[in-house]
Order: structure tokens, then C-alpha cells, then sequence
């Protein structure tokens, strides 16, 4: 039997071997461009915005599915951490950046936390999406070239609810939440009633997680407002709302308020809901473009109900991103932000981006009623109008560059 | 103002009978065990969700099993869990508490979902009662008197029933008590159940009040400790009497200075603390010093 010697000395083989087993460690680069494409979600897991970010999540991963879970043709994966609260949010964000080494963050849940969160984007130069916050400062004065924005403003919301709020009269009375969301909401929709020469007849700031609303609700109807004009958040809206019915309200001071979601009027049930609201998206709304009918069934298909406007929410911010990293082929933190600046979405007439100056997304909302009967559990709104009604007005509605007063730098 | 004023106090006292309801049940399981249950809250949401599903399947009358099932699961997690905290430091049982109301609200979220439940309170409780300047719903009237019917019962329970007289002796001297021949662990383990299950009946009262999430006990955890530390850990007429004063001081609170209401409480506990560190009808228990 013929055996081939061994060109090399039996030491310089197990040397070579054991270069080779070991060249992963020496050659990280390598490895890492076999590593999925990493994005971070950070939306509470737990407490009352819970509700909402369960479907923000859904359309956020529903986005990746449509895609195959490939970005540049790429494995890609999401990351979820958690936003409890603005500080722990921020170090789960330098956690996303630092050891999941994600190229883009999506979320910001609540107001408070994401006004925490695009400081500490800009801080860590990683591109920040946020979905579902609506302070008006955080595409306002505490912009930053890092932060885009999806939601609506307060203040420009507040200017699309007014005129409903007026038609019932000039006597207004503010409940609003005691964190940065419901001081926004107070703020325009007192600037608001001023220029419309009406008068405040009360107001009540409501601790985060109030679970008993009948000793500010006594005060509203004591003070016999023509309207109530709200700006609770999530759990609380639905708690209020319950209690606004249990307490014989519902019915004879009108309540309006901005960007309720589907699901704070799930929670409050038939008998209860009331009101005039305002909010970005509604699945029933007949006015929708294919590709938004396309999403809401397939979001039926996954979860067996309805897709509520938080999960569009999620869908189209986290659309915007794939879509442009898919665009632009690259992961690199300018070359994203360049390419969400010129990300454009043309869904039947309607066309979605981001303005240059502010990182805005510019959507017209619909103003919807509460139906005088609910018949389907899901189905809780009549769409009255599309605001503004004039598309061209979008940019006017929005402010202009010198009444925005971002500056990015 | 007087009006408003009166039907403020009402609104107040409301309030205050559901953190007593939470708040005895978390005294009675640390008098006689020795365990600040962090978990607490969670049966107050269980007994929010049994509610919802007992009457969801068999009507408004059944709705009252919910505390019974709440109370099962109490004494199951008192079997398998607490009782191996009974000889450990405080910190490892709040840890542990802590830990379980984690993963039953996790379970929860699981089972029902993430998002809030609609429960409105029976069609026969519509409506208001007014007596003079005070109105108040029927509904509420209906929690105030339940509570107050709950509180009686367990009063009687504690002061006249032989089983009441064992409990409140091993709270005292659980080593005198088995030393009489009586089975403690097994007594125990009913105390955890009969806290929680009282917990579970306050959850049933708030389910078509508040909004059913499972998130809940957030918001009926913190006032129950404050209650407890108002009124003296472990003493039943201290539990009573704190939570109907935390109830009405936040109502009043409400109607003067809103944007406060939700600290006010921490605040009268601080002053309490301070005062008389023990609480109102706070004893000296040997165990515990």
C-alpha cells in the first residue's frame, strides 16, 4: 500500500490547524458579516402604554416578515427592549447600541421617554424612529438631525380638534395628563381657545395612573362646561371615559380630545365610549389605499383581529426604515438618515415622508365620532372628516421652519 | 361648595373601602406570616379577570366564585412558594413576592391580553342616589356597603370564631401555638389564601370602575402599603381606619390642588412616619422588633 508522505513536519501541521481553528477570533470582521442585520425596538413591555405597544410591536414585526426578515437581501432581526422609564429606556438604548450593535432604534412609546430618547440618539449617533410619542417638541425645539417622527404633534392635532371643540361652544374645561404629553395638549389648546376668544372654566392636571376619576369629574359638572377637551393617555383616557359614563356624563357635556387609539376605546366598551377624537389611522376607514387594506389583512391573517392604528403606526415607521435600507444598501448611521430625508411612500393618493427641516412625517389624521351604536366590538368609529381637508394645507397645518423652531445644527 | 364638597367626601370614602379591601388582606398576611407580599396586587387583578370571565360565561351572580378561585390560587402559591420564605430575611421575600407578581401579571397578559377589558357595572345598579347635596352612583353606594359588609364578617370572623382566636394568637406566638398541638403551617397557608381572596373581592368591586388590565395592581399596590403604614402593620381597625382617611383626603385634594392628589398620600404617610413611626393603631409585636 503506497502512503503519501507528509510534505510538512508533523509540528508545523498542528500549527497550522490551530491558526486556522483560531482565525474566527483574529478576524471578527469576517464572522460579523455573516451576523443578521440588527434594529432595536424600544417600546414598554409593561404598565399601562402596554396596551399600545403590544400592537406598535406587531406592525413593527409584521414590517420584517413582508420582507422575508431580510434587509439588503440580508438575514435581518429585531431587537425589543424595554421603556419603563425615560432613564431606564436611555440605558436600554446605549444597551441596543453598545452590545446588540443595531444600526437603527425604533420606538418611543410615551412622550416623556422619547423627549429622553433622541438626546441620547443624538449622543450615540444611531438613528432614532419614533412611532407613537406626539410632544410637539420632539420634532420642535429638541429636534436633533438623528430623530425622525411619525406621530402628529400635539399642537398640530390640537388645531385639527378645535373647530369640533368650538362648534360646542366657547366654555372650555381642560383635564390633561401631568406629564409632558397632557402640558403639550394644555398648552396649544389654551392658545387655541384664546385666539378663538373662549373661556376656560376649569382645568385639572391628572397624575400618570389616576384609577379613580369621579372627584375631577364632580368638578367638570359642577362647573357645566360646553365641552370637555381631554389629553389623558392610554389606561387613563379608557378609565376616565368609563367612569365619565358611570357617573351620568356620557351624553351631556360633549368630550373631545387628540389621538385617542383604538385600543384605549376597545377597553372602555359600548355602553361607556363617547366622543369626538382625533387619530392617524382607522381600518375601517373607507378612504384607505390598497396597500393599507393589503397590511390590515394581513394583519387579521396573524393575530385573528383587527389591526388597531398603533400597529399601523409601528408598520409604516418601521416600512420607512427597511425601506430605506434597502435603498440606500448600507447600515452606515448618515447614510440612513440621508435616505430617510428622501424616503418617500406613495400609497393610493395618499404620499408619506419626512420633511427635511424637522424630521416630521406629514399625515393628514381623521377626525372620527364615537357610533351612536356599536354593533361590531372592534368597530367603534364613524370617520367624519379628513384633516386638513385640502392636502395642499398639510405644510400650513404643520408650521413653517421659523414657527417650528428646530434647529438642527 | 358645600355640595360638592359633601359629594367629594362620598367619592372619597369610596375609594378609601377598596384600599382597605386590598390593604387588610396585605396586614393579615404580614401580621400572622411574617411577609410583606409584594404579589399582593396581583390577586386584586385576578380577581378583576375571574370576574370578567365568570360573567362573560354565566352571568352577574357568578362573579362572586372569583374571590373563592382567588383565594385557591393563594393558598396553591402559599404551598408551593411562600412558605419557603417563612425563615428567610425580609429582603428575600419581597424579592421573591416581587418575582411572582412579575410572572402572574405575565400570565395574565398571556391569557387575556395586552390590551384593557370592557366591564360595565350590572344594568340593576344604573343610575344615582341623592340625599339632599350628596350624589353618588348606585354602583358605588353598592361597593361602600359590600365593603362594609366584608370588613363586619371578617371582623366577627377574627374576634369570635375559634379559627379567628388561633390566628390572632399565632400572629403573636406561633411557637406557643404549635406547641398546643395545633397544625400552624396548614393554618398559614389558609391566612394566605383568606388575604388574598379579600384582595380578590376588591378586584371584582373596581372591575367595572376601573379599567381591566393587567397592569392594574400598579395602581392598587402602592396606596395598599401606604394604608398599612398609616395604619399600624398588621392591625385590622388601623387598616380600616387609614384607608377611608387616604380615600377622602385624596378626593379633597382633587377639588383643591388636582396636580397634587396623586402625592398627597405619600405625604400623609411620610408625616404618620414621622409622628408616630408605628402608625395610628400600630402595637409592639416582639416578633418584629
Amino acid at each position: 500500500m503506497n502512503v503519501t508522505k507528509l510534505a510538512l513536519p508533523r509540528r508545523s501541521l498542528l500549527m497550522g490547524a490551530s491558526a486556522l481553528a483560531a482565525s474566527p477570533l483574529a478576524m471578527p470582521h469576517i464572522a460579523r458579516a455573516a451576523d443578521p442585520i440588527r434594529i432595536g425596538v424600544l417600546l414598554a413591555k409593561t404598565g399601562n402604554i402596554a396596551a399600545q405597544t403590544e400592537y406598535l410591536a406587531n406592525g413593527t414585526f409584521l414590517a420584517l416578515e413582508e420582507r422575508g426578515n431580510k434587509l439588503m437581501g440580508q438575514p435581518a432581526e429585531l431587537v425589543w427592549l424595554d421603556e419603563p422609564t425615560p432613564q431606564a429606556a436611555t440605558q436600554n438604548m446605549q444597551k441596543l447600541v453598545e452590545e446588540n450593535k443595531v444600526c437603527a432604534i425604533l420606538g418611543g412609546s410615551l412622550s416623556s421617554n422619547a423627549l429622553a430618547e433622541e438626546a441620547k440618539a443624538a449622543e450615540l449617533k444611531i438613528p432614532f424612529i419614533c412611532d407613537n410619542a406626539a410632544a410637539t417638541e420632539i420634532t420642535g425645539k429638541n429636534c436633533n438631525r438623528y430623530t425622525f417622527r411619525l406621530n402628529t404633534p400635539v399642537l398640530v392635532q390640537s388645531r385639527m380638534l378645535a373647530p369640533y371643540a368650538l362648534s360646542y361652544g366657547k366654555r372650555w374645561y381642560h383635564i390633561t395628563a401631568s406629564f409632558a404629553f397632557g402640558q403639550d395638549i394644555l398648552r396649544s389648546s389654551r392658545e387655541l381657545l384664546k385666539a378663538a376668544g373662549g373661556t376656560e372654566v376649569g382645568s385639572d392636571e391628572v397624575p400618570l395612573n389616576t384609577a379613580d376619576f369621579s372627584s375631577f369629574i364632580l368638578k367638570i359638572r359642577a362647573a357645566k362646561p360646553d365641552v370637555v377637551v381631554g389629553g389623558l393617555s392610554a389606561g387613563d383616557l379608557s378609565t376616565f371615559l368609563k367612569q365619565w359614563n358611570e357617573l351620568g356624563m356620557k351624553g351631556k357635556i360633549p368630550f373631545v380630545e387628540i389621538a385617542i387609539g383604538d385600543t384605549d376605546i376597545w377597553a372602555v366598551g359600548p355602553e361607556a365610549a363617547n366622543g369626538t377624537f382625533t387619530k392617524m389611522w382607522y381600518y375601517k376607514n373607507p378612504a384607505n389605499p390598497p396597500e393599507e387594506q393589503a397590511f390590515a389583512e394581513a394583519y387579521m391573517k396573524k393575530h385573528g383581529k383587527p389591526a388597531a392604528d398603533k400597529a399601523w403606526m409601528g408598520w409604516i415607521t418601521a416600512k420607512s426604515l427597511f425601506d430605506t435600507i434597502d435603498t440606500v444598501k448600507s447600515t452606515d448611521t448618515m447614510k440612513i438618515i440621508e435616505g430617510l430625508e428622501a424616503w418617500k411612500f406613495q400609497a393610493g393618493s395618499t404620499s408619506y415622508a419626512y420633511r427635511k427641516f424637522d424630521h416630521q412625517m406629514l399625515v393628514r389624521n381623521l377626525a372620527v365620532t364615537v357610533k351612536e351604536k356599536i354593533t361590531d366590538k372592534w368597530d367603534y368609529f364613524d370617520v367624519k372628516a379628513t384633516l386638513p381637508e385640502n392636502v395642499a394645507d398639510l405644510q400650513k397645518v404643520f408650521g413653517s421652519e421659523e414657527e417650528i423652531g428646530c434647529k438642527m445644527g | 361648595m358645600l355640595d360638592i364638597l359633601l359629594s367629594q367626601l362620598a367619592s372619597g370614602l369610596v375609594l378609601g373601602g377598596l384600599y382597605v379591601l386590598i390593604a387588610i388582606g396585605l396586614s393579615i398576611i404580614f401580621g400572622l406570616l411574617g411577609i410583606v407580599n409584594f404579589a399582593h396586587g396581583v390577586f386584586f387583578t385576578l380577581g378583576a379577570y375571574f370576574a370578567l370571565t365568570l360573567y362573560q360565561y354565566f352571568g352577574w351572580p357568578s362573579v362572586i366564585l372569583s374571590p373563592v378561585a382567588v383565594g385557591a390560587i393563594g393558598m396553591l402559591a402559599e404551598r408551593l412558594l411562600i412558605r419557603k420564605l417563612y425563615d428567610k430575611e425580609p429582603l428575600v421575600s419581597l424579592i421573591v413576592t416581587f418575582a411572582l407578581a412579575l410572572f402572574v401579571e405575565a400570565t395574565v397578559r398571556y391569557i387575556w391580553g395586552g390590551i384593557g377589558q370592557p366591564f360595565s357595572s350590572p344594568p340593576l345598579l344604573a343610575g344615582f342616589l341623592i340625599w339632599g347635596p350628596i350624589l353618588i352612583t348606585k354602583y358605588r353606594f353598592a361597593v361602600f356597603v359590600t365593603t362594609v359588609a366584608v370588613l363586619i364578617a371578617l371582623w366577627l370572623f377574627l374576634e369570635h370564631t375559634p379559627f379567628g382566636r388561633i390566628l390572632r394568637a399565632g400572629s403573636r406566638d406561633p411557637e406557643m401555638v404549635g406547641l398546643l398541638g395545633i397544625n400552624l403551617p396548614k393554618v398559614l397557608t389558609w391566612v394566605f389564601g383568606l388575604g388574598c381572596a379579600i384582595s380578590g373581592i376588591a378586584g371584582v368591586l373596581a372591575a367595572p370602575l376601573w379599567t381591566i388590565t393587567p397592569a392594574m395592581a400598579t395602581n392598587a399596590i402602592m396606596p395598599a402599603f401606604v394604608v398599612v403604614a398609616i395604619g399600624g402593620l398588621g392591625s385590622f381597625a388601623g387598616a380600616v381606619i387609614a384607608g377611608l382617611l387616604v380615600g377622602v383626603v385624596i378626593a379633597l385634594t382633587i377639588q383643591f390642588w388636582p396636580e397634587a392628589s396623586g402625592a398627597v398620600m405619600y405625604v400623609f404617610m411620610a408625616l404618620m412616619l414621622l409622628l408616630r413611626p408605628r402608625g395610628l393603631l400600630g402595637e409592639r409585636w416582639e416578633r418584629f422588633e
